[in-house]
């Protein structure tokens, strides 16, 4: 490990929680019981079978316009990649300086 | 190992206009890069592509619905193995087309400490935004992206920041940590 | 089907709280790279433990444990990082830096803020990527399990952001002395 990642290791070091931490999530659950949910199986079952009617339609083969749309897909997906990363990047840095 | 991924499938090339709202001529910088990125994706073909992506997936679902009120996507994105391959003139061959009428300069941000620079432009018509533009370097990175249509930038940034990092999923599995 | 999750009994709370103390240092210390504020991190790593207690059936070791509290603390940051988007910020100058853990820094520490703001500039996934690897020391296959991303994505992502620091140190005259 280099020196750049010696010091790293330094600056990004765990740091205990402010004194009371443990404290305050004790009294967040004193708050009671809570109740989950779940969705009903026989809802779940009659999507997943209209999901696959609609595969079983429309899946018939791969072609050339499959091929294409996949690859049009995986340029689209990187273009946006690209391009929302750049503005990630930019917000970040404003952000940073407005700071 | 010198990478180029050329992915114009709808055959836009160096300075030619296929949709694209300013022109976009960097052969030389291309030729010089050790990784590009050239994608030019418009009309029929995008939306094929839009066709594809997964609505279940949820970066995937959101990219189709930005994608539904744009006309065209094009990136060119280069990265080199040292300082100093792209210049000054190479920005402004862009920026200097930016300076037009409907061009507006939405945001602009410089660090002369780290040598980056990125800039936000929009294209408006009758107070619409009908494209944007983004210039962004690095002392070895020069990215220009043009978008044709109105796309939400901030859900555009946001889905920018996290691609790579799935939804948590946690489940089985002890760990030595 | 409904289920409802009711207080678990006295031996549990007590399982509970010594989860709490022996983690509560990694769950807070991820939030608080991430977001740079101790204020955030600390209602990240609360909302964290919380939900732990809701899934504590779920729990099959400490270990596994271990492992789930570090994927719902990376999971948790990212999503108030998103939200955290749109909110006013705290100025950090506000902020006092939290106690360090005992015997864990001894290196500069103005080297070590510029670091830290350093590394809260980029983008999600290196920036997660890089907490994972120089916080809590995982290599990049545990690193790539706990993310779901791809190996040769994490390791990108470390090669990226540790050039990147690199050039932006240089800068700045904080270079290897």
């Amino acid at each position: 490990m280099d020196w750049l990642e010696q010091e790293l290791r330094s600056a990004l070091a765990r740091k205990e929680p402010p004194p009371g931490f443990a404290d305050e999530v004790a009294g967040e659950l004193a708050g009671g019981a809570r109740t989950v949910v779940a969705w009903p199986s026989r809802v779940t079952g009659r999507w997943l079978a209209a999901a696959a009617a609609i595969i079983l339609i429309i899946g018939g083969g791969v072609g050339y316009r499959r091929h294409r749309g996949i690859e049009a897909k995986r340029q689209v997906m990187q273009a946006f990649a690209i391009a929302g990363g750049k503005l990630n990047h930019l917000q970040e840095h404003l952000k940073e300086v407005s700071q | 190992m010198k990478v180029v991924r050329i992915l114009t499938l709808a055959g836009g090339f160096g300075a030619l206009l296929f949709g694209q709202q300013f022109k976009f001529d960097f052969d030389r910088l291309a030729a010089k890069a050790s990784d590009t990125v050239d994608v030019s994706l418009s009309g029929s073909l995008l939306q094929l592509g839009a066709r594809f992506l997964d609505g279940s997936d949820p970066d995937e679902a959101k990219v189709k619905k930005m994608i539904a009120g744009i006309e065209g996507i094009y990136v060119r994105h280069f990265e080199f193995k040292q300082d100093g391959v792209w210049t000054q003139p190479d920005l402004e061959s862009v920026r200097s087309q930016l300076k037009a009428p409907d061009w507006m300069r939405l945001v602009g941000w410089k660090s002369v400490e780290d040598g980056e620079s990125a800039e936000v432009f929009l294209r408006l018509e009758n107070a619409k935004m009908t494209g944007v533009a983004i210039l962004a370097t690095e002392p070895r990175e020069f990215t220009v992206v043009n978008i044709v249509g109105p796309i939400d930038l901030d859900a555009l940034a946001q889905l920018g920041g996290h691609f790579g990092v799935p939804k948590l999923k946690p489940d089985k599995g002890g760990k030595k940590k | 089907m409904t289920a409802s999750v009711l207080e678990p009994p006295a031996q549990t709370a007590v399982e509970f709280a010594g989860l709490m103390k022996q983690h509560q240092a990694m769950v807070f210390s991820v939030a608080y790279h991430y977001l740079h504020s101790r204020d955030l991190a600390q209602e990240v790593a609360q909302e964290v433990f919380l939900s732990l207690h809701r899934n504590l059936a779920s729990i099959q070791s400490p270990a596994h444990a271990g492992f789930w509290l570090r994927k719902v603390a990376v999971q948790r940051s990212i999503d108030e990082g998103r939200r955290r988007l749109r909110r006013p910020q705290v100025a950090l100058d506000d902020v006092a830096e939290p106690a360090v853990a005992a015997a864990a820094s001894s290196g500069d520490p103005m080297l070590g803020e510029t670091l830290r703001k350093l590394i809260a500039t980029l983008a999600e996934a290196p920036r997660m990527v890089m907490i994972l690897r120089y916080q809590e020391d995982l290599d990049p296959v545990e690193i790539s399990e706990v993310l779901e991303m791809p190996l040769a994505t994490v390791k990108s992502h470390l090669q990226r952001s540790l050039a990147l620091l690199r050039e932006k140190l240089a800068r700045r005259g904080l270079g290897e002395r």
